[in-house]
């Protein structure tokens, strides 16, 4: 492994509280090499989300140190993509104009974006949607636009919080695969959070299993399939073993 | 459709003719013939029309002021939240108090002109857009204010692009609210005291006990009403094209 991408030492976050601290994250270590795609799995109040904010400089920390390229984290990165729960597409703007967002906050979109946008789009099969509005598409759709939308501006590191939890089965199967996919022709860094443990490792090359109070990480488990992922691979006993794996440390702590 | 139609033919025809049946007095309630007499009478009839325009510009222009400090105050309010903390109990203050009470206060500072007519449907306006356009942005789905945090927008960016139009359902509400409200205020001050204006010319009438001509003057007051309301629907079909079914 080259030198990491994410690098992350000693990371410590605590919420003062009325009744008293709340130790959301305590002593995280955590590499990421460039290119990689990592998993965050864990219960709710392990700290997850917390630990994908503060790579996204939307939040703080109280105490460690977290660079991407070597250069500290303090605020908003020009170059990493978000993607939420939800799709949080702009109602009032037609697809394509929010998929040039990111761009268009930092300069005016030239012609060359804006067909970055739509070849984006093209990609996870919506060209034909880029004029519509984003309550004239499915939940499914407005969560592929979400996507397209977090790498129009050509981010270094994708970073995904449950992308997919509020979608139905079939249709996160679906974009599973098609992460997977934009993962491999795009060679982004990915991290991904999720509580679903058979998508963690779905996906992932690595799952990172983080437990509650203090959030910490329990686990790194490395996931030896290739990068190249289909549907077949979730019925294999391989995938089974690992998932079940992971899944023990929840059983133990719940 | 048809129902509507029959329902109001039955209101009509019972306006017309129960007055005569029932042997009301015409001082009481007059039959519908007569108020639509009343109503296009060619002595009064340019009368009414200059006296409305005068309320419907005081109606006008206190809109137009009340719902401008609404909204940069709202923006504003929401903005910082010290100030929001500050003001807080005051808006709530303001809020409880009947606001048309004060209209003779300012007949007393601003005269028996149009000026005071226009602060008290500023005083009515201003309110209901502040308070709506203030839960309009307080209201902004958090994962979208950090979607633009994450790309790195100013807050004038998020303003602009974000809390402004995310808040124009709540903002339309709150111009629907507006629009009755002035309508009152501007009648109420013109009780209140004044030279010109449908309130002027409807007291005028009940002095005379023309009652006919009150009730023309009152078509003419829901008239404007329903016009004005319909034109803010109207715009907000327009502006807010993305939530089809409106909450009413």
């Amino acid at each position: 492994m080259s030198a990491p991408l994410i690098s992350i030492s000693h990371l410590e976050k605590v919420y003062p509280t009325r009744t008293g601290d709340v130790h959301a994250l305590s002593d995280v270590n955590l590499d990421i090499a460039d290119g990689e795609f990592v998993a965050i799995v864990g219960p709710s109040g392990c700290g997850k989300t917390t630990l994908l904010k503060i790579l996204a400089g939307l939040t703080g920390f109280t105490s460690g140190t977290a660079t991407i390229a070597g250069a500290p984290i303090s605020t908003p990165r020009g170059d990493v993509g978000m993607v939420f729960q939800k799709p949080t597409l702009l109602p009032w703007r037609t697809i394509v104009e929010n998929v040039l967002l990111p761009v268009e906050l930092h300069r005016r979109v030239d012609g060359a974006e804006r067909e970055r946008a739509i070849g984006l789009l093209s990609m996870v099969g919506l060209r034909d949607f880029a004029d519509k509005y984003p309550h004239e598409l499915s939940g499914g759709m407005q969560q592929r636009a979400a996507i397209c939308r977090a790498l129009v501006h050509e981010p270094e590191v994708l970073l995904m919080d449950e992308p997919f939890g509020a979608l139905d089965a079939m249709t996160r199967d679906a974009l599973n695969v098609e992460v997977n996919r934009i993962w491999r022709e795009t060679s982004k860094t990915a991290v991904l959070i999720t509580h679903s443990i058979p998508e963690a490792v779905f996906l992932a090359q690595r799952v990172i299993v983080m437990g509650p109070r203090p959030g910490r990480i329990i686990d790194v488990v490395d996931v030896p399939f290739g990068r190249e992922r289909t549907l077949d691979l979730l019925g294999s006993s391989d995938f089974a073993d690992l998932s079940s794996h992971i899944r023990t440390y929840f059983e133990v702590t719940a | 459709m048809a129902g509507g139609i029959i329902v109001a033919a039955v209101i009509l025809a019972s306006w017309q003719f129960l007055p005569g049946l029932t042997g009301t007095p015409s001082y009481v309630v007059p039959a519908l013939s007569d108020v639509l007499q009343a109503l296009v009478d060619p002595a009064a009839f340019p009368r009414y029309l200059s006296n409305a325009g005068t309320t419907l510009g005081e109606v006008l222009a206190g809109l137009a002021i009340g719902v401008a400090i609404g909204l940069v105050g709202a923006i504003l309010l929401a903005q910082f939240p010290t100030a929001y903390a500050i003001a807080f109990p005051y808006i709530v203050a303001i809020e409880s108090i009947p606001k048309v009470a004060i209209a003779p206060l300012f007949v007393i500072w601003f005269g028996f002109g149009m000026p005071s007519k226009i602060v008290v449907v500023v005083l009515l306006a201003f309110f209901p857009v502040l308070v709506n356009t203030i839960h309009g942005i307080r209201g902004v789905d958090r994962d979208q204010i950090e979607l633009f945090e994450a790309n790195g927008a100013s807050p004038g960016q998020i303003r602009r692009k974000l809390l402004i139009p995310a808040a124009l359902p709540s903002i339309f509400s709150g111009l629907e609210l507006a629009v009755a409200n002035a309508m009152i205020g501007a009648i109420v001050a013109e009780f209140v005291g004044a030279q010109h204006g449908l309130g002027v010319l409807i007291l005028q009438a009940q002095g005379a006990m023309q009652t006919a001509a009150v009730f023309a003057l009152l078509i003419i007051l829901s008239a404007l009403g329903i016009t004005l309301n319909a034109l803010v629907r109207l715009a907000r079909r327009k502006v807010i094209f993305w939530q089809q079914d409106s909450p009413h």
